[in-house]
């Protein structure tokens, strides 16, 4: 029995969410911006013909894009999410595991019949995708990670191939190996590949074919993996389950520089409330928290950048007692005249909240402990269902002039029923 | 659609997962807004009708700037 490994990532994928959603920007070229309307990272197929390149700063091409009728979108990350959670749940049933590798993109295992071709399998697999959520995906079929790497690569480099390719009914490998920049062969890493350049091994099936044992020697471990897995032999398992985090930040860019200590408060307690309740979710207690602040690094003149930590006698997931231990944390980042662009919460020595070690000089009790957490139960129960913000904690303040800014913002037409799509019933 | 019992403002459940049928109560993308009608056979082709006589049926050419979305499987009425 073959095992057959898939990659599987979404085209274009926040772009494509986009259009889920909103119909009328089907066909027009469209980008999504960063966190503050930033840069651009992501852009329709329509927007990429265009010639607008990614990681674009949105200000230097207002002018162009508008020109271009381009459709201009801010990072919906709630949408973003729900749609990657329902790629995930549909990929799950078509595979034996799945090892979810970020937000549009995973691994999958299967059998491969005996010299069976799993290009219909893939097509099928698409179809589904595109016909329950409609998005574009990409699929490469191979026998392990770097060679189905290169086969999702070039399904979508070759609109002939429809998005699917199995490198198994392949005929020219070594054709299609070569086509493989050296730079782009997955996990190779800047090092490795500038070694193999210098060594005038140029693309994926030079390296295929480079003797071992010098790979070795330059490389060590790390290249001879990535040969091996070149050559067809699986070295890199799929992680099908995620390891438990050891750290959960929350940070932003400020839409305009913070210049008094109660407003950094302010977007400290935001992110903090934000990170607890992010804990609470991986069922997780923090054992030390680090706030951090600096001004604008485009300003290097006068740039300032500082951080400090506390560490909780209790390790702890209740908002009210994390907040107690950061918010004092702010005056010692403040400077006054220091005109600050960007802050953020670290929540550190992360332990699981079913153990919890107590501290001679913090007495709780039982009863105390679960009477606390059924409150931020009913809490995040709250803000679940009535949006975001329904149950605010004091210390964030009201109306922050220094928030995020997303002011093309598509509507949570998947996580809110007030937002859902409207169709015309006449 | 009051005709075929949606009315303003009701909550419809449409079902993306299946291959819209002739007869069925569809939800299509005309241009750049959302539609509920009914899907017909019409002159070889297909094309959306209006559950009242008086609107106009809308050919769907092959060609054209549309896509059928799903099948309207229930209505949740609005009180």
């Amino acid at each position: 029995m073959v095992l057959a490994t898939v990659l599987i990532d979404g085209n274009n994928f926040y772009a494509s969410c986009e259009a889920v959603v909103d119909p009328a920007v089907i066909g027009r070229p469209l980008v999504v911006l960063s966190n503050n309307d930033g840069c651009i990272v992501s852009r329709s197929a329509e927007a990429r013909a265009l010639g607008i390149a990614m990681g674009t700063p949105y200000f230097k091409v207002r002018a162009q894009l508008e020109r271009h009728g381009v459709v201009v979108r801010s990072s919906n990350y709630a949408l973003y999410a729900d749609m990657s959670q329902r790629l995930m749940s549909t990929l799950e049933r078509w595979v034996e595991s799945l090892e979810i590798y970020s937000i549009d993109e995973a691994f999958g295992l299967l059998h491969r019949p005996a010299g069976g071709d799993l290009s219909d399998w893939g097509r099928a697999l698409r179809r589904q995708v595109l016909c329950h959520l409609g998005l574009p995906v990409a699929v490469g079929i191979a026998g392990t990670k770097v060679l189905a790497k290169i086969a999702n690569r070039a399904a979508k480099v070759d609109p002939a191939r429809g998005g699917v390719l199995d490198l198994a009914a392949v005929a020219d490998v070594e054709a299609l190996l070569e086509t493989i920049a050296i730079e782009d062969v997955w996990g190779i890493g800047r090092r490795l590949s500038r070694w193999c350049r210098l060594r005038g091994v140029a693309h994926a099936r030079a390296l295929r074919d480079m003797p071992a044992g010098e790979l070795r020697r330059q490389c060590g471990v790390v290249g001879l993996r990535l040969q091996q897995e070149l050559q067809g032999h699986a070295c890199l398992p799929l992680i099908s389950v995620a390891p438990a985090k050891q750290e959960t930040c929350v940070s932003r860019s400020f839409s305009e520089p913070v210049q008094s200590l109660a407003q950094l408060r302010e977007a400290i307690a935001t992110y903090l409330v934000r990170a607890a309740e992010k804990l609470r979710q991986q069922r997780q207690r923090a054992g030390a928290i680090t706030v951090f602040a600096r001004t604008s690094p485009f300003a290097p003149a006068s740039f300032y950048s500082a951080s400090a930590t506390v560490t909780l006698p209790l390790a702890s997931n209740d908002t009210a007692v994390l907040l107690a231990a950061a918010l004092p944390l702010a005056e010692r980042l403040f400077r006054p005249h220091r005109a600050l662009a960007k802050a953020g919460v670290l929540l550190q020595q992360l332990q699981p909240d079913d153990l919890l070690q107590h501290h001679l000089l913090v007495p709780t009790t039982p009863e105390q402990q679960r009477r606390r957490e059924r409150l931020m139960a009913v809490i995040d129960g709250l803000n679940r269902r009535y949006g975001r913000g329904a149950v605010q904690w004091a210390a964030c303040g009201l109306q922050p002039a220094w928030a995020m800014r997303r002011s093309r913002l598509s509507r949570a037409a998947t996580t809110c029923l007030a937002q859902i799509p409207r169709v015309l019933a006449r | 659609m009051q005709g075929a019992g949606i009315g303003d403002g009701d909550l419809l459940v449409v079902d993306c997962g299946v291959e819209p049928r002739p007869g069925q109560v569809v939800v299509a993308r005309l241009g750049d807004g959302f539609t509920v009608k009914r899907l017909v056979r019409w002159r070889g082709g297909l094309a959306l009708a209006a559950a009242h006589p008086a609107y106009p049926l809308l050919p769907l050419p092959a060609d054209g700037d549309h896509q059928l979305l799903g099948v309207a499987r229930c209505v949740i009425r609005r009180c």
